[in-house]
């Protein structure tokens, strides 16, 4: 495709698209998202390809490869539209039946269909799905119908006119003001207002600015970014576009995590295409704007996700963070004024530009306005990529969109906001999805990662996990967050293994107060969290290890024995035959049992069980 | 597809100190892991104290100093994946390899690293080998897969003098 | 031209000037806060977190380092504040727990107020000060040594572990290390740690006298700025 020299070569480029696509009768979405490429989507996407080909309905039929969903657990996915049909586990050898009796006679194939495990019911099509009836996906929705590897797509769907509108007419002042006025606040966990930033950044003294996507995310268990990256890359880069535009940038870069592989494949190809079509470059569309993106890969370090680290990041140094005295909308990137947001916070802004602030800002609560995708993750039912508006209460998350808890265990807790955020006891699930209530309680949305756990997970032990976390990510440079997390962590196994003293709590809260005031960046002052929030909510649980030597979700090995249940052990000896370390024994069709001298409490007999006859206690 | 040669990693990059992380993952997808030598070259080439170099590839968990196994097992231990039990995967790994995590087993045929999140927590606990996902594991699961890929190595050692 | 500001630190309104940091600033005019990675002819990391001030700003009350603070007109600062004095003798406690082995690391854990260690003893060789790093870096720019690694695998190395033949051996990196002044008693055996009670400095310890200088000496040839 040649060069687009103005907005009216854009605009034509779309009609002309859409002409080209008026014969299409039915596309068919499958989804080649990570998730569902690690359930073997590929050999899906080739086996559908070839059966419309082998049918003789290329030219009627659009097979889309789209980004992820969200419903990853259901995949292989595949959507039909116009009608909407929403088929899950998908294999290469539906294609035909697919193919034939549904893009063909329009017939619907009842076993690829979702069934909802909680109410049992079938849904036909994507909007009749619990999972997806209750949120408002203004963000996630626009992966359907779109490759991401395809600018056309992108085009046809609309891209680029908030682009178009802003360079045919908006100032920087105007577009700053939409932005203030939206109420966006940042995406990536700081809930920074987003207008604010862009103000300091465009005062900031200098000529050369950069704005910067932040796509790091490696908070665990999040993958929301991952999502809209790999997905629609071009919303993102409309976004930072719109943003270098009204900041005065010439020049941008999108961090993308080095264990992304697939986001970074889909933004280095957006950023070609862009530049193909002359989105990217000098005089963009024939105005006065140049301005070019490039990709940096990160190395693997969690604190890259820090705006100081990732900035010296991508200048190839370590990943270690400065002191913020100055911030870095004034000194960022080469020591020049930066704009670093989030990949979500950069998607939001084309629909805001298009549909108005006053839109955007009728979502949500007093303080937080909009949509936030959240990563609903752990001992849940339906796990996935959930978008809400803001103010919507956690209980509507977990059990109404989550389908409430697996295993008919009660759910215990709710983790938010990854390794700097905090858990929730059930008893605070009528809290909103709120920047400033959920920090009040002690947690935080953080970047979105909602981890749901139940009466089987020991709050110790999370802590344990987090401050694990934290002390293999931390780059080590300042006193409290090295050696404090460090000390935290020996406290809390000390728990775990049996050896707490009472004492200990009280040196672990004042320790955790201690480095949340005197770290040096947020990965440090925020490490605590984890551990003073279970101590607020879930003290019992680290008394019980500390008096009674007990650990009561049957987690923490030290304080827990595994046995065999001689009622149920009907000898058939696959525990024995799976046991590493040798401490199973007995004779077949004899009840078997565990030396507790040799049972390192590894689990795998509990797995491998096929009698829920392992007991641990 | 050949592997890059450090030639090709370097061009077009030479005097640019910010190159540097680019161009040591570059050289730790063709050659595996990052040698001395490797850094010596890369901090002529580019301007940057050899120090400099050596400090950045200690830094990052994408670069490994030392070769790896043939066969790389990363564990996830994210959140998600964790509270599925990625804790017994890993448990599972070096109890029946026999070596510590970032380790290779003395035949050199596999070692065990883990990553902090690998984005697709709905399908944990997942394992990656050699590029693919493995996901729902279980440590029998894992005990299977250790076992058929031992065996493929094998055969393909067997076949190789047939050829 | 030399500019100057105004700042006022605990109370005292000072004539600072401009690009000049809080420590800086208040070290050269009698108000020691305590520190161990700053060196006055080296750039400033904020890395020990020893040098914690409040910066009072906007109604709130912020607690960061003044080694990296610059100075500005109006500014607000108070160096010995009830917060502080808490938070500063929490963080020497970990300090001397992890590296008691040094009599400089003894002195400034009393100095700050450490009367009991609560957490086991360690015998580490390294405080991470990063003196050394910076000194052959931005003095001799040798660049014989650096840090490698991260978090808890953080530490001072040649490259590749080997003494490289540019390293002249000009002994700075020693002069500098809080870690090469024995305890008084001589060097503590792993298992034998304890948090020494012998130092001089004992004597005027920063509890005592709220509101006045403390008058601090990190052993000989550790020169705190003050005395340079």
């Amino acid at each position: 495709m040649s060069r687009l020299n103005s907005f009216r070569e854009l605009e034509h480029l779309r009609e002309r698209l859409r002409e080209q696509r008026q014969n299409i009768t039915t596309t068919v979405m499958v989804c080649g998202g990570t998730g569902c490429k690690a359930s073997r989507s590929q050999a899906v996407i080739d086996a559908v390809r070839d059966e419309l080909s082998r049918q003789g309905l290329d030219t009627k039929v659009r097979l889309c490869v789209t980004g992820c969903h969200g419903f990853c657990e259901q995949g292989p996915v595949i959507i039909i539209e116009p009608s909407n049909i929403f088929y899950c586990h998908v294999s290469p050898e539906d294609a035909f039946e697919i193919v034939y009796q549904t893009v063909v006679k329009g017939e619907v194939i009842e076993r690829l269909l979702y069934t909802d495990p909680v109410s049992g019911k079938t849904a036909r099509i994507m909007s009749e799905v619990p999972f997806y009836q209750a949120q408002d996906r203004q963000i996630l929705s626009q992966n359907l119908n779109v490759d991401p590897c395809s600018i056309e797509d992108y085009i046809v769907a609309g891209g680029y006119s908030a682009l178009t509108k802003v360079l045919r007419g908006m100032t920087s002042e105007n577009i700053i003001k939409e932005i203030v006025s939206s109420g966006l606040r940042g995406r990536g966990g700081g809930g920074f207002p987003t207008g604010r930033k862009w103000i300091e950044c465009r005062d900031a003294p200098g000529d050369e600015k950069y704005v910067i996507c932040n796509a790091d995310e490696g908070d665990p268990g999040a993958y929301m970014d991952r999502c809209v990256l790999e997905g629609n890359p071009h919303l993102v880069l409309e976004g930072m576009m719109i943003g270098a535009w009204a900041i005065g940038a010439r020049k941008g870069y999108i961090y993308v995590r080095n264990e992304y592989p697939l986001a970074v494949d889909h933004s280095r190809t957006a950023v070609e295409q862009a530049r193909e079509l002359g989105l990217l470059g000098d005089n963009i569309l024939g105005s006065s704007f140049s301005f070019d993106v490039d990709i940096a890969r990160g190395g693997g370090a969690f604190v890259c996700g820090e705006s100081t680290a990732l900035m010296a990041s991508v200048a190839g140094k370590v990943g270690e963070p400065r002191p913020k005295d100055i911030h870095t909308v004034v000194d960022g990137l080469y020591h020049k004024p930066t704009a670093l947001n989030n990949v979500e916070t950069w998607a939001n802004v084309p629909s805001i530009i298009l549909n108005g602030s006053s839109w955007f800002a009728s979502k949500g609560s007093q303080g937080s306005k909009g949509t936030k995708i959240l990563a609903l993750t752990g001992r849940v039912k339906n796990t996935g990529l959930v978008e809400v508006a803001m103010g919507t209460p956690i209980r509507t998350v977990v059990f109404d969109i989550g389908g409430g808890a697996v295993n008919g265990n009660g759910v215990k807790a709710v983790q938010t906001g990854g390794p700097s955020g905090g858990c929730l006891p059930v008893d605070k699930f009528d809290l909103p999805i709120d920047f400033d209530v959920l920090y009040k309680a002690g947690s935080m949305i953080g970047s979105g990662g909602m981890v749901v756990m139940d009466e089987e997970t020991c709050m110790v032990d999370v802590a344990k996990y987090f401050l694990t976390f934290l002390q293999d990510e931390s780059c080590g440079k300042c006193l409290p967050c090295r050696l404090g997390i460090d000390r935290m962590l020996e406290i809390i196994t000390d728990i775990t293994e049996g050896r707490g003293k009472p004492e200990q709590l009280d040196l672990l809260e004042e320790l955790a107060d201690t480095v949340a005031q005197t770290a040096l960046c947020g990965l440090g002052k925020t490490a605590p969290n984890p551990v003073l929030s279970t101590l607020r909510y879930f003290r019992t649980e680290y008394e019980a290890h500390i008096n009674e030597k007990k650990c009561l979700a049957g987690v923490c090995k030290a304080l827990i024995t595994y046995s065999i249940d001689p009622d149920k052990c009907n000898g058939c000896g696959v525990c024995l035959r799976g046991c590493v370390y040798g401490a199973i024994t007995g004779i077949k069709k004899q009840v078997h049992i565990i030396d507790a001298q040799l049972c390192q409490k590894c689990g795998i007999c509990r797995s491998d069980c096929k009698f829920d006859a392992i007991r641990v206690a | 597809m050949p592997p890059q040669t450090l030639e090709q990693t370097l061009e077009g990059r030479r005097s640019q100190p910010n190159q540097l992380i680019e161009v040591l993952q570059d050289i730790q997808k063709n050659y595996g892991y990052i040698s001395k030598e490797a850094m010596q070259i890369v901090s002529q080439e580019l301007g940057v104290p050899l120090i400099e170099v050596y400090r950045v590839a200690s830094f990052y968990k994408a670069f490994r100093l030392k070769p790896s196994g043939k066969n790389v097992l990363t564990m996830c231990m994210g959140t998600a994946c964790h509270v599925r039990g990625a804790r017994l995967l890993l448990d599972q790994a070096t109890g029946q390899l026999g070596v510590k995590q970032g380790e290779v087993t003395p035949d050199g045929l596999f070692s065990v690293e883990h990553v902090n999140c690998l984005g697709a927590c709905a399908l944990g606990p997942i394992i990656a080998e050699n590029g693919s996902y493995h996901n729902h594991m279980t440590p029998a699961k894992l005990r299977k897969l250790i076992e058929t890929l031992r065996r493929q190595q094998i055969e393909d050692k067997q076949n190789v003098p047939a050829k | 031209m030399l500019q100057y500001v105004n700042v006022n630190i605990d109370g005292a309104i000072i004539r600072a000037t401009k690009g000049t940091s809080v420590l800086d600033t208040a070290l050269e005019y009698g108000i020691c806060i305590p520190h161990l990675c700053h060196v006055p002819y080296l750039s400033d990391i904020g890395a020990c977190r020893l040098c914690i001030v409040e910066h009072v700003a906007n109604g709130r009350s912020n607690v960061t380092t003044s080694c990296t603070l610059n100075v500005e007109e109006g500014m607000v600062i108070m160096t010995n504040t009830d917060r502080i004095r808490r938070l500063r003798r929490n963080l020497a406690e970990l300090l001397v727990a992890q590296a008691p082995n040094s009599r400089a690391i003894q002195d400034i854990a009393l100095r700050c107020g450490v009367r009991e260690v609560r957490y086991p003893f360690r015998n580490e060789d390294c405080v991470l000060c990063g003196r050394c790093v910076r000194v052959c870096t931005e003095v001799w720019k040798a660049r014989a040594i650096g840090f490698v690694g991260r978090g808890k695998d953080r530490h001072v190395d040649y490259p590749f572990g080997i003494r490289p033949d540019f390293c002249k051996q000009c002994g700075s990196c020693i002069q500098l290390c809080p870690m090469t002044i024995p305890p008084c008693g001589g060097p503590m055996k792993p298992g034998e740690e304890c948090l020494c009670s012998n130092c001089e400095s004992q004597l005027i310890i920063a509890d005592e006298m709220v509101g006045s200088c403390v008058w601090c000496k990190l052993g000989e040839g550790f020169a705190c700025g003050r005395y340079v």
